[in-house]
C-alpha cells in the first residue's frame, strides 16, 4: 500500500513539476536570468525553468513545437521569425540591448583591441556560429568590415553558441573568443580573462516573445522583464536600456 | 536531383578519412594489447581492462571533457605537446583521431582478445614446439586462425567511428575540413532546418553503416561454414 504511494507521488510529482514555467534563453543572457530568475522567484512564488542555447537553435525547437513559455532571444530576427510563423503570440519587444566584447586570456592586453587577434600570442579565436548565434554573426561583420577575417580566418574556431565559446576560453582552449559582456560581468567569472568593448559593433537590440500555448504565468514573467527591478538587474549585468516607453 | 549535385560531399569523406585512419591505427595498436591480454596474467590486470572497456559505458560528453582539459594549452599536457612537438589536438583532425582512438579501442580489443581466448591452446603451443617465436606464432599462426574476429574489431571500430558525436561537439569546433563530420553536419543542417541536406546526409550515413554490417554477417557467415 505504501509503495504503491511512493509510485503515485511520483508521478504526481513529475506532473507538477510540468507547472514551471519554461524560459528559452539566448546563451548571452544565462547568468542575467538567473539572477532575474531569483527575483522573480521572490516575487511571485512562480518556478522558472530557463533552457539555454543559441538563438537559432531555440528558434528551431520552438518551431518543432518544444514546450516553451517566454523566448529570450539574442536578435530581433528569429523572434519576428516566430511571430511571422504564428508560434509567438506577441510582437518581438526589445528588452535590452546587448554589447558584443573581445574577451582574452589573463596574459593578454585587450586594450589593443581587435589587432590584438593578429599577433602571434594568440593561436586560436572562439566565434559563436554566426549561422544561429547573433552574438557570432555581429563578431563575423565587425571581422568582415575591418578586413580582419580573410586573415584570421585560420584562428578561428565555431562554437555552438557563445555558451560554448565562454568554456573554450575559460578551459584555456582558446586564447580569446567574442562574447557578451554580460558573461564577463558575471562575478563567478571574475579574474579569468580580460575584456574590452569592440569598437565598431552597433548594440545589438534583443526581442523577447510570448510563445503559443504559454501559461497565463507567462504573461507575468513577461511584464516583469520591462519593471524597473529586472531593469536594474540588466543593468548591472552590462545591457542598455530600451527606453521605459518602448514600442512592447 | 539537384540535392546530390549541389550536396558538399566533404564532411562524408572526413568522415570516411577519420574511420579509416582510426581504424588502421587500432588495429596496430589493438593486436598487441588483445593478445597480451589474451595470454598473459599479472596483477592489476582487471584495472586495465576496465580502463579499456570504459568508452563503452561512458557519456562521450565525459570523454570529452576531460580531453577538452588535457588537451588545452592551458594545461600541462596539451602545453607540452604544443611546445615541444608543436601538436596542437584541439580543433583538429589529428586531435579527432587522437580522441577516436580511445573512444573505439574496446570495439577493437574486445573481439580480438575473445577471438585469441577461445583459440585451443595446442595450436600455439604445436607452433612453439616447432622453434617458431612468439611474435611469429601470433602473425603467422593466431591472426590468421581469427580471421573473423579480426573483421568484427575493425568493422565495429569503422562504424563506431563514424557514429561518433558528442565527443567531437565538445573539441571539434565545428570547421569545414577538419572536424565538421557528417554527423556534426547532420545536426548542423537540422538547426539551420535545411531538412532535405541533412535528410541526405543521414541517408549516406545509414546506407554506409548498413552496407558495411551487411558485408561483415555474409562474409562472417562464409568464413565459419567453409
Amino acid at each position: 500500500m505504501r509503495s504503491w504511494l511512493v509510485v503515485v507521488l511520483f508521478f504526481l510529482g513529475s506532473h507538477l513539476q510540468a507547472q514551471k514555467l519554461r524560459i528559452a534563453v539566448a546563451a548571452n543572457a544565462q547568468f542575467v536570468v538567473e539572477k532575474l530568475q531569483a527575483e522573480f522567484e521572490r516575487q511571485t512564488r512562480i518556478e522558472l525553468e530557463p533552457i539555454v542555447n543559441s538563438s537559432g537553435k531555440l528558434t528551431a525547437q520552438i518551431q518543432q513545437g518544444a514546450p516553451f513559455d517566454v523566448f529570450l532571444s539574442a536578435d530581433m530576427t528569429y523572434p519576428n521569425a516566430l511571430y511571422q510563423s504564428g508560434q509567438a503570440t506577441t510582437k518581438p519587444a526589445v528588452y535590452a540591448y546587448g554589447v558584443l566584447v573581445l574577451w582574452a586570456s589573463k596574459d593578454l592586453d585587450v586594450s589593443k583591441g581587435l589587432a590584438l587577434l593578429t599577433s602571434d600570442q594568440v593561436r586560436k579565436i572562439a566565434v559563436a556560429n554566426p549561422k544561429t548565434a547573433p552574438y557570432g554573426a555581429a563578431a563575423t561583420e565587425v571581422l568582415t568590415r575591418q578586413q580582419l577575417l580573410g586573415k584570421l580566418q585560420p584562428k578561428i574556431v565555431y562554437g555552438e553558441s557563445i555558451a560554448q565559446v565562454n568554456q573554450y576560453l575559460v578551459s584555456g582552449a582558446v586564447d580569446a573568443g567574442f562574447t557578451a559582456k554580460s558573461v564577463v560581468l558575471e562575478p563567478s567569472l571574475q579574474g579569468k580573462g580580460n575584456w574590452a568593448p569592440v569598437k565598431g559593433a552597433a548594440p545589438i537590440p534583443q526581442g523577447v516573445v510570448l510563445l503559443k500555448g504559454a501559461s497565463a504565468n507567462a504573461r507575468r514573467f513577461y511584464d516583469f522583464l520591462f519593471s524597473p527591478p529586472a531593469r536594474a538587474i540588466f543593468q548591472q549585468y552590462g545591457y542598455q536600456l530600451p527606453s521605459t516607453s518602448s514600442t512592447r | 536531383m539537384h540535392l546530390w549535385m549541389d550536396l558538399d560531399w566533404q564532411p562524408i569523406w572526413l568522415t570516411l578519412r577519420l574511420a579509416l585512419v582510426t581504424t588502421t591505427l587500432l588495429l596496430l595498436i589493438g593486436i598487441p594489447i588483445a593478445s597480451w591480454l589474451a595470454y598473459t596474467r599479472f596483477r592489476g590486470k582487471s584495472i586495465l581492462e576496465a580502463i579499456i572497456s570504459l568508452p563503452l559505458v561512458l557519456p562521450p560528453s565525459v570523454l570529452g571533457f576531460y580531453f577538452l582539459l588535457t588537451f588545452s594549452p592551458a594545461h600541462a599536457v596539451g602545453q607540452w605537446l604544443a611546445m615541444y612537438l608543436d601538436v596542437h589536438l584541439l580543433f583538429t583532425f589529428q586531435g579527432l583521431v587522437v580522441a577516436s582512438l580511445f573512444y573505439s579501442l574496446p570495439f577493437m580489443v574486445h573481439p580480438i582478445q575473445a577471438g585469441l581466448e577461445n583459440l585451443s591452446p595446442s595450436l600455439r603451443e604445436a607452433a612453439y614446439t616447432l622453434g617458431k617465436s612468439r611474435s611469429e606464432t601470433l602473425w603467422r599462426v593466431l591472426l590468421p586462425n581469427i580471421k573473423p574476429a579480426l573483421l568484427t574489431g575493425i568493422v565495429l571500430s569503422f562504424a563506431h567511428t563514424i557514429g561518433e558525436f558528442g565527443l567531437v561537439l565538445m573539441i571539434g569546433g565545428n570547421l569545414p575540413g577538419q572536424t565538421r563530420v557528417a554527423s556534426i553536419a547532420i545536426y548542423d543542417e537540422v538547426e539551420l532546418l535545411r531538412y532535405d541536406t541533412a535528410h541526405a546526409y543521414a541517408l549516406l550515413l545509414l546506407a554506409i553503416s548498413f552496407g558495411i554490417l551487411l558485408a561483415v554477417y555474409s562474409i562472417n557467415k562464409r568464413w565459419v561454414t567453409f
